[in-house]
């Protein structure tokens, strides 16, 4: 009886060992996204106390309703843009930061800065730089005598900037990944296509991007995530204006939810976006074999 | 040696000097922008004449850190990051343990879920939260985003922890029990000190999350009193009309500082805990 009372106190080690992080992953992110599909099931808003069952309504009305299309739409060029553009500055900055010869942590460490920063903090500091009047950036042009540019008042030129603030805000990370995997190259590679008399171009192209191709799918899939879910930049900086032109997806749901208060709708866009993000995850898994 | 030889041999070099120029401005300008800014007068900053401040004055420092509501924030946001992240450690710590050395049954299952959450997105979960926590009567309560900010935070710390457990010979462990160390004296005398740098990293990613939240503090509070700084920031910076922009930038630096500072204090130890977490 002792021996086997033993057996099993030492069996159930790692389940209590687990229970404090399962309690916390399970009762706050399970509960989050089970009960938004139930929800998205249903009709639950505040205009009516009866909350019946629909079934798939939301979700075929959403994909015929306009507003929440070109909230798609608009998050497919944000996220392309983020991904294209900060892509390629992250293999740029990560390849000089690898062949910097010496101050090379300083650097490293200065470039994951706007990592830390809070997203509030990212868009109103490009809110002050884009601003109308007190911008740098008019008042720069304004040297070279071009007229003040409205760029939040324009809906691509609000875009333009969202994208501008993401990249700046998103890339740092990206950057740190793909230094990871330069760094985990054996550089005798290096010194035998020198040999081979390779050029620099060539070397980059064919040897250092395919050695590194699953660092790039990592940093693929976090640049799409942050920028796919990107909400703190874009709320400070045009709250998805002007009019619906910035309205990414996460910020289409921020409204539906608290300020039309159509619970159930806001959970089946919810779905929607977790599914893109599954799905596009799946892809890059696929491609880069991370 | 002539200049051309010299650029010819060190063409690599100078062009990745070029870049890292361009790397560490596109970086910091934003930065050094608004802090200089910080510095100016209201209006000086519709003058285009100078870029510098035409006094270095600290009114605008001033002005915030003496408005009480500053300071009350500015605790709100201490609080809640400091509480979720000594739950995050210590979720992390045990349940990274778990992972790392045993073999028990629905391993695979549990490690599912908790790799599976790291792709849900936050803003999409404030929905059914909002709504759960409305139920349990949680609005407008440190509770709640303690709750939610630890959840976030606890599954990436969990697989870094056990990550670095792994990294723990086996043979230490054992030479301590049968030196006739208990479980919590193993733990804490020998494996905390050892896989203190993941320690580290998961407290810079929980106090990163906690310290800059926002769609979580943005829908799970309606008061005044219970906003963080970054909720705060926002609704400065939203505010309609002429913006005083020395004083939000100023607010905004604000909130900046002390997470830099504490990221400065440990980057040696965290950069590479930080890639090497997120990669694995």
């Amino acid at each position: 009886m002792d021996f086997s009372y033993k057996q099993l106190k030492k069996k159930s080690v790692p389940y209590v060992l687990l229970i404090p992080s399962m309690l916390f992953v399970i009762g706050v992110l399970g509960y989050g996204v089970i009960y938004g599909v139930v929800i998205s099931l249903f009709e639950v808003n505040v205009y009516s106390l009866e909350t019946p069952f629909v079934g798939l309504k939301n979700y075929i009305y959403i994909f015929q309703d306009p507003t929440f299309l070109n909230s798609l739409y608009k998050s497919l060029i944000f996220v392309f843009m983020s991904v294209v553009v900060g892509i390629i500055l992250s293999l740029v900055f990560a390849i000089a930061l690898y062949k910097l010869t010496i101050m090379k942590s300083f650097f490293k460490g200065l470039t994951l800065i706007p990592y830390l920063i809070s997203g509030i903090a990212a868009a109103t500091m490009f809110k002050f730089l884009f601003a109308g009047d007190v911008g740098m950036v008019n008042q720069f042009l304004s040297v070279f005598g071009m007229e003040e540019v409205l760029w939040l008042a324009d809906e691509w030129l609000a875009l333009f900037v969202i994208i501008l603030a993401n990249i700046w805000f998103v890339t740092p990370f990206a950057i740190l990944i793909l230094l990871a995997g330069l760094q985990g190259i054996d550089e005798q590679i290096f010194e035998a296509a020198k040999i081979d008399g390779a050029s620099k171009l060539r070397i980059v192209f064919q040897i250092i991007i395919p050695l590194i191709s699953s660092m790039i799918g990592v940093s693929l899939i976090w640049l799409s995530f942050a920028s796919f879910n990107m909400f703190d930049i874009i709320l400070p900086l045009t709250g998805g204006g002007p009019g619906r032109s910035t309205e990414v997806l996460a910020v289409y749901l921020y409204k539906l939810a608290f300020n039309d208060l159509n619970y159930s709708m806001a959970s089946a866009v919810m779905i929607v976006i977790m599914t893109l993000n599954l799905a596009v995850s799946f892809v890059y898994l696929k491609v880069f074999k991370v | 040696m002539n200049l051309r030889s010299f650029l010819y041999k060190n063409s690599t070099q100078i062009m990745v000097w070029f870049i890292i120029v361009i790397l560490f401005v596109w970086v910091l300008f934003p930065l050094i922008w608004t802090f200089l800014s910080t510095f100016k007068q209201p209006l000086e900053v519709y003058d285009t004449s100078s870029f510098l401040p035409k006094e270095w004055s600290l009114s605008n420092y001033h002005e915030v850190v003496s408005d009480d509501n500053f300071f009350r924030f500015f605790i709100n946001s201490l609080f809640i990051t400091t509480v979720s992240t000594i739950l995050a450690i210590v979720c992390s710590v045990l349940g990274g343990y778990a992972f790392a050395r045993y073999a028990f049954r629905f391993r695979h299952i549990l490690l599912l879920i908790l790799l599976v959450p790291r792709i849900i997105p936050r803003a999409s979960l404030t929905v059914p939260l909002y709504m759960g926590f409305a139920e349990l009567g949680l609005l407008n309560s440190y509770t709640a985003l303690i709750i939610s900010y630890t959840a976030t935070a606890v599954p990436m710390g969990v697989w870094i922890m056990s990550g670095f457990f792994k990294g723990v010979p086996k043979a230490l462990e054992e030479a301590a029990i049968v030196d006739g160390a208990r479980p919590w004296q193993l733990m804490w005398y020998v494996l905390i000190p050892i896989t203190l740098p993941g320690i580290l990293t998961v407290s810079i990613f929980s106090i990163r999350e906690g310290w800059n939240e926002f769609p979580f503090v943005l829908t799970l509070t309606t008061s005044t009193e219970m906003r963080t700084l970054p909720y705060q920031l926002y609704m400065l910076s939203d505010s309609m009309g002429i913006q005083n922009w020395p004083l939000v930038n100023t607010f905004s630096l604000m909130t900046i500082i002390p997470i830099l500072i504490v990221y400065l204090m440990f980057e040696k130890k965290v950069v590479n805990g930080i890639v090497s977490g997120s990669v694995k």
